[in-house]
């Protein structure tokens, strides 16, 4: 492993001023741990600060840094320079928004139009289901919890949405059915209906054609296509539900 | 360009939430349940309020179970209070603590995930400092959801919110606070997206901003937090409280500065230097690696000032080594698996053959803008600014006087959170809307011209690094008379060269430079009050340690009041540090009186 990579970035830029959109390319000497979020600073710091690019937590916990490197989508603050060399076979890559909101300038999605989908989705508890008597709290073994909890861990990064095949047309995208399935398998949901008509209506779950590249590029390992496999079945609840 | 700013357009609406993370979502939520229908607009700079930094909070939110025989609020009151160092507030601290478990119980109802035992109760775990029977044993008060506590308090937050029709105003900041007879009637809002400047007329306006972390070069803080309600409250002519009250975490991961829980030290790791000496023997002979937090992160800060610390060449941080390797492979696979992951996501080492990199890092900002216990802002020890609240880490109610004890913050998030949005549902009560007045944006538009007239050399990202270094080195772990002094000096002038920078671009529609020019004026505020706080307290109190000062001294059992209308020309005042539940004289109140902090 060296210690030291010269690295090519050509960064896909857009000017909401002229509308204008042209490829931009700038070479950096890169340490092997930097992730991609240093090297956009870096590049702000040290060539061009006009470049805009999207991070917050740069954790890998609020989903912000979503773009897409040499084609596929990924959190931008989690792409290690020596991980992205090794991984891509190559020192030279094409940095490019996420394609599932329109672009406001550069790198940074309209995430606020991405989100409108999983608002949608309802991700509250529609209903409470009524407390048991005299408790406090609804009491979930660990094994009911575990057969939805992974989804629980979606950042809404949008990147399984970016790879669907399926969610530029008319699907509400596979965080947005996932986030209303986890609700149709949490005990504590009591309205069920509205959320079926919603996983079952035009846009909802029978538009994905199982591609499954949700949850291969999901940056958090959550199985997405799975999830939106027992919403095909309607197996919300396992063995003690319907 | 620069002279045409203008608001463009004026909005109105019963409350003005700014910021939307787990403090100001729970108070929006509040005030619909009591009031809906009332028109909510809650601001963040974020893209979604769900990527507010409350969502990297990891490891657990405590609360007094009333089931728990061995627990009680007495007990959490006092491990707040001697943990603060003897500076939180009592009644806030009898407040919070009180209605904890409700308010858990209200987040749990809503659909919060939390991890459970068996038999479907929540699991509790024990965090540093919380205690029953008054010191004598851990407790276990802290309830989690495996590593992402905040993220899960943050998604039922922000679900409740949108549940209860707030309107979101992402990606837009407050540049400026607006009053009418010293009255808040509302703010002036820059939208970053369309680049357009808006004015919000409100009845009430809250303030929930979040922590100030990028103050400082190595921090667990996400990139937003700057402090921005901060700066705009200064520009008022209204005090910050305890600036110098900052807290250092032992174990943040180079460079990144995520972090990395003590359980780490708990299970075995071993602190290394350069020669990889296992030093914390030379610091704490008996307790080792599992000395309190601040006593590790200057026993580290020590190595690395006197040479013996390895810097990292990637991130130009120096740093010292956990070593993990000795640990079982039961503890890296199971036990700490999310930390372990962390070393192999961020830095690329597998924690079970290699050392790994850590560095105390920035943590927690107790001090804010000075509150009373039902969050109404204030403009000295005792008057308030009708209108305004403030609420979460930007605010200082206090809670946390001069250290938090983990886990105590997102339980004031959301305590907080609900008696705020009831005092604002109150005063809105016969509230009306006032007229935008003449002057409304001139603060604003002077600033953001000045930005964008300005035509001289240097890079706002190079001189925020340089702050960020200075901080730091000079005013971080360690501070001495002499640095700080030096610091400020240097505050002053990295403000002069700021002043001229051109930015790159003059368009104000998501100008990251121009962004970034704002961002910087309120860090540079937040460093020069910070240190001209630490500089005058002329003691050592919980996360703020003088070199030259070392002992706690009854002198200053008192909070700081920082003002600061003109740059590096800071006011002090004071603020009595309530002792309520002492002077009730009541069962127990010997344990709240000014006690040692000793572990
Ligand atoms: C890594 C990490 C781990 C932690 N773990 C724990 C833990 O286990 N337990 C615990 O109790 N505490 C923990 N904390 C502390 C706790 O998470 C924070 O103190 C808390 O989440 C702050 O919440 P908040 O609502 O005040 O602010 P935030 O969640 O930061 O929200 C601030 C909001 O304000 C917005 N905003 C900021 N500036 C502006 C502006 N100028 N205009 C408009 N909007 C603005 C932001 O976009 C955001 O929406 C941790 C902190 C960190 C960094
Ligand atoms: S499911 Fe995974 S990829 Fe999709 S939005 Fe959630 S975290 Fe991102
Ligand atoms: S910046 Fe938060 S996930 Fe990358």
């Amino acid at each position: 492993m060296a210690d030291n990579y010269s690295i090519t970035l050509d960064i896909k830029r857009y000017d909401p001023d002229t509308k204008k959109t042209w490829f931009q390319s700038y070479k950096l000497d890169a340490g092997r741990i930097l992730r991609f979020v240093d090297l956009f600073r870096r590049i702000n710091n040290e060539q061009d600060p006009s470049l805009a690019w999207g991070s917050s937590c740069e954790h890998g916990q609020c989903g912000s840094c979503a773009v897409r490197v040499n084609g596929k989508p990924l959190l931008a603050c989690e792409l290690l320079v020596e991980n992205a060399v090794k991984d891509f076979g190559t020192t030279k890559f094409r940095v490019e928004p996420i394609s599932i909101a329109p672009v406001v300038r550069d790198l940074v999605v309209d995430l606020e139009k991405a989100y409108e989908k999983v608002h949608r989705a309802k991700p509250y508890l529609i209903k409470r289901a009524p407390l048991p008597p005299q408790s406090s709290y609804y009491q979930l073994s660990p094994k009911e919890i575990e057969r939805y909890e992974d989804a629980t861990r979606c950042i809404n990064c949008f990147s399984c949405a970016d790879a669907c095949i399926s969610s530029h047309k008319n699907f509400i995208g596979p965080n947005a059915a996932m986030a209303s399935i986890v609700r149709l398998m949490d005990p504590r949901e009591e309205e069920k209906e509205e959320r079926l008509k919603l996983l079952y209506s035009e846009e909802g779950i029978y538009r994905c054609h199982s591609s499954k590249a949700c949850s291969f590029v999901c940056p958090k390992e959550i199985d997405v296509a799975h999830f939106i496999a027992l919403a095909k079945e309607g197996a919300f609840r396992g063995d003690n539900g319907e | 360009m620069g002279n045409k700013l203008k608001v463009s357009t004026n909005l109105s609406c019963d409350v003005l939430v700014i910021g939307a993370g787990g403090a100001g979502l729970r108070c929006a939520a509040e005030i619909l349940e009591k009031k809906p229908g009332a028109s909510v607009l809650a601001v963040t700079k974020v893209a979604h309020p769900q990527k507010s930094h409350t969502a990297a909070a990891q490891g657990g939110v405590c609360a007094v179970d009333p089931s728990d025989l061995h627990d009680k609020p007495i007990y959490h009151m006092f491990d707040t209070w001697k943990g603060s160092d003897c500076s939180a507030d009592q009644n806030v601290v009898k407040k919070i603590v009180e209605t904890g478990w409700d308010q858990l119980m209200w987040l749990e109802n809503r659909g919060m995930h939390f991890t459970r035992l068996q038999g479907g109760a929540l699991g509790k775990r024990t965090f540093g400092g919380h205690t029953s029977g008054f010191g004598s044993v851990s407790s276990f008060r802290a309830v989690f959801d495996a590593d992402r506590t905040g993220k899960s308090m943050m998604d039922t937050c922000w679900q409740e919110a949108v549940k209860g029709g707030v309107s979101f105003v992402p990606q837009s900041v407050v540049t400026e606070l607006l009053f009418k007879e010293g009255r808040c009637i509302g703010a002036i809002l820059f939208k970053e997206k369309d680049g357009e400047f808006v004015s919000v007329l409100a009845k009430a306006t809250v303030l929930a901003t979040g922590g100030c972390g990028q103050v400082f070069r190595i921090t667990t803080n996400c990139r937003d937090n700057t402090g921005d309600a901060l700066a705009v409250i200064l520009r008022a002519g209204f005090p910050v409280m305890d600036p110098e009250a900052v807290q250092f975490h032992p174990t943040g991961i180079v460079g990144p500065g995520i972090l990395a829980s003590e359980a780490l030290r708990s299970e075995g790791g071993i602190l290394r230097n350069k020669d990889l000496e296992p030093f914390m023997e030379k610091y704490a002979p008996k307790m080792k690696e599992l000395a309190p937090r601040d006593i590790v992160s200057r026993a580290m800060e020590s190595e690395i000032r006197s040479g013996n610390g390895v810097l990292n060449p990637d991130h130009n941080i120096e740093h010292v080594w956990i070593d993990l390797r000795e640990l079982p492979d039961y503890v890296h696979d199971v036990k700490l698996k999310e930390i372990s992951g962390f070393f192999k996501t961020f830095v690329n080492i597998d924690p079970k053959k290699e050392l790994c990199p850590v560095r105390s890092s920035n943590h927690y900002h107790m001090g804010g803008i000075p509150t009373t216990e039902f969050g109404e802002v204030q403009k000295t020890s005792d008057e308030i600014i009708p209108g305004l609240f403030a609420v979460g880490e930007c605010a200082s109610a206090s809670f946390h006087g001069f250290n938090r004890l983990g886990t105590n913050s997102l339980l004031e998030l959301f305590t907080m959170g609900k008696f705020v949005g009831e005092r604002v549902v109150d005063y809105i009560k016969d509230g009306s809307l006032t007229e935008l007045p003449k002057e409304a944006g001139e603060v604003t538009f002077s600033q953001f011209s000045k930005y964008l007239e300005a035509s001289g050399k240097g890079n706002i990202g190079v001189i925020r690094e340089e702050m960020r270094n200075l901080m730091t080195a000079k005013v971080g772990i360690f501070r001495k008379g002499n640095e700080m002094a030096e610091a400020m000096e240097s505050l002053n002038e990295l403000r002069k060269r700021a002043e001229v920078v051109a930015l790159a671009s003059k368009t104000t529609k998501m100008n990251q430079d121009l962004h970034q020019r704002w961002e910087l004026d309120n860090l540079l505020d937040i460093a020069m009050i910070t240190t001209k706080g630490a500089y005058e307290r002329k003691e050592s109190r919980g996360g703020h340690y003088r070199d030259d000062y070392t002992e706690r001294s009854e002198e200053f059992d008192y909070h700081t009041l920082a003002y600061m209308t003109e740059y590096g020309k800071v006011d002090l005042g004071k603020r009595p540090i309530d002792m309520s539940i002492f002077e009730a004289g009541g069962e127990h109140c010997e344990h709240f009186k000014m006690i040692p902090r000793k572990y």
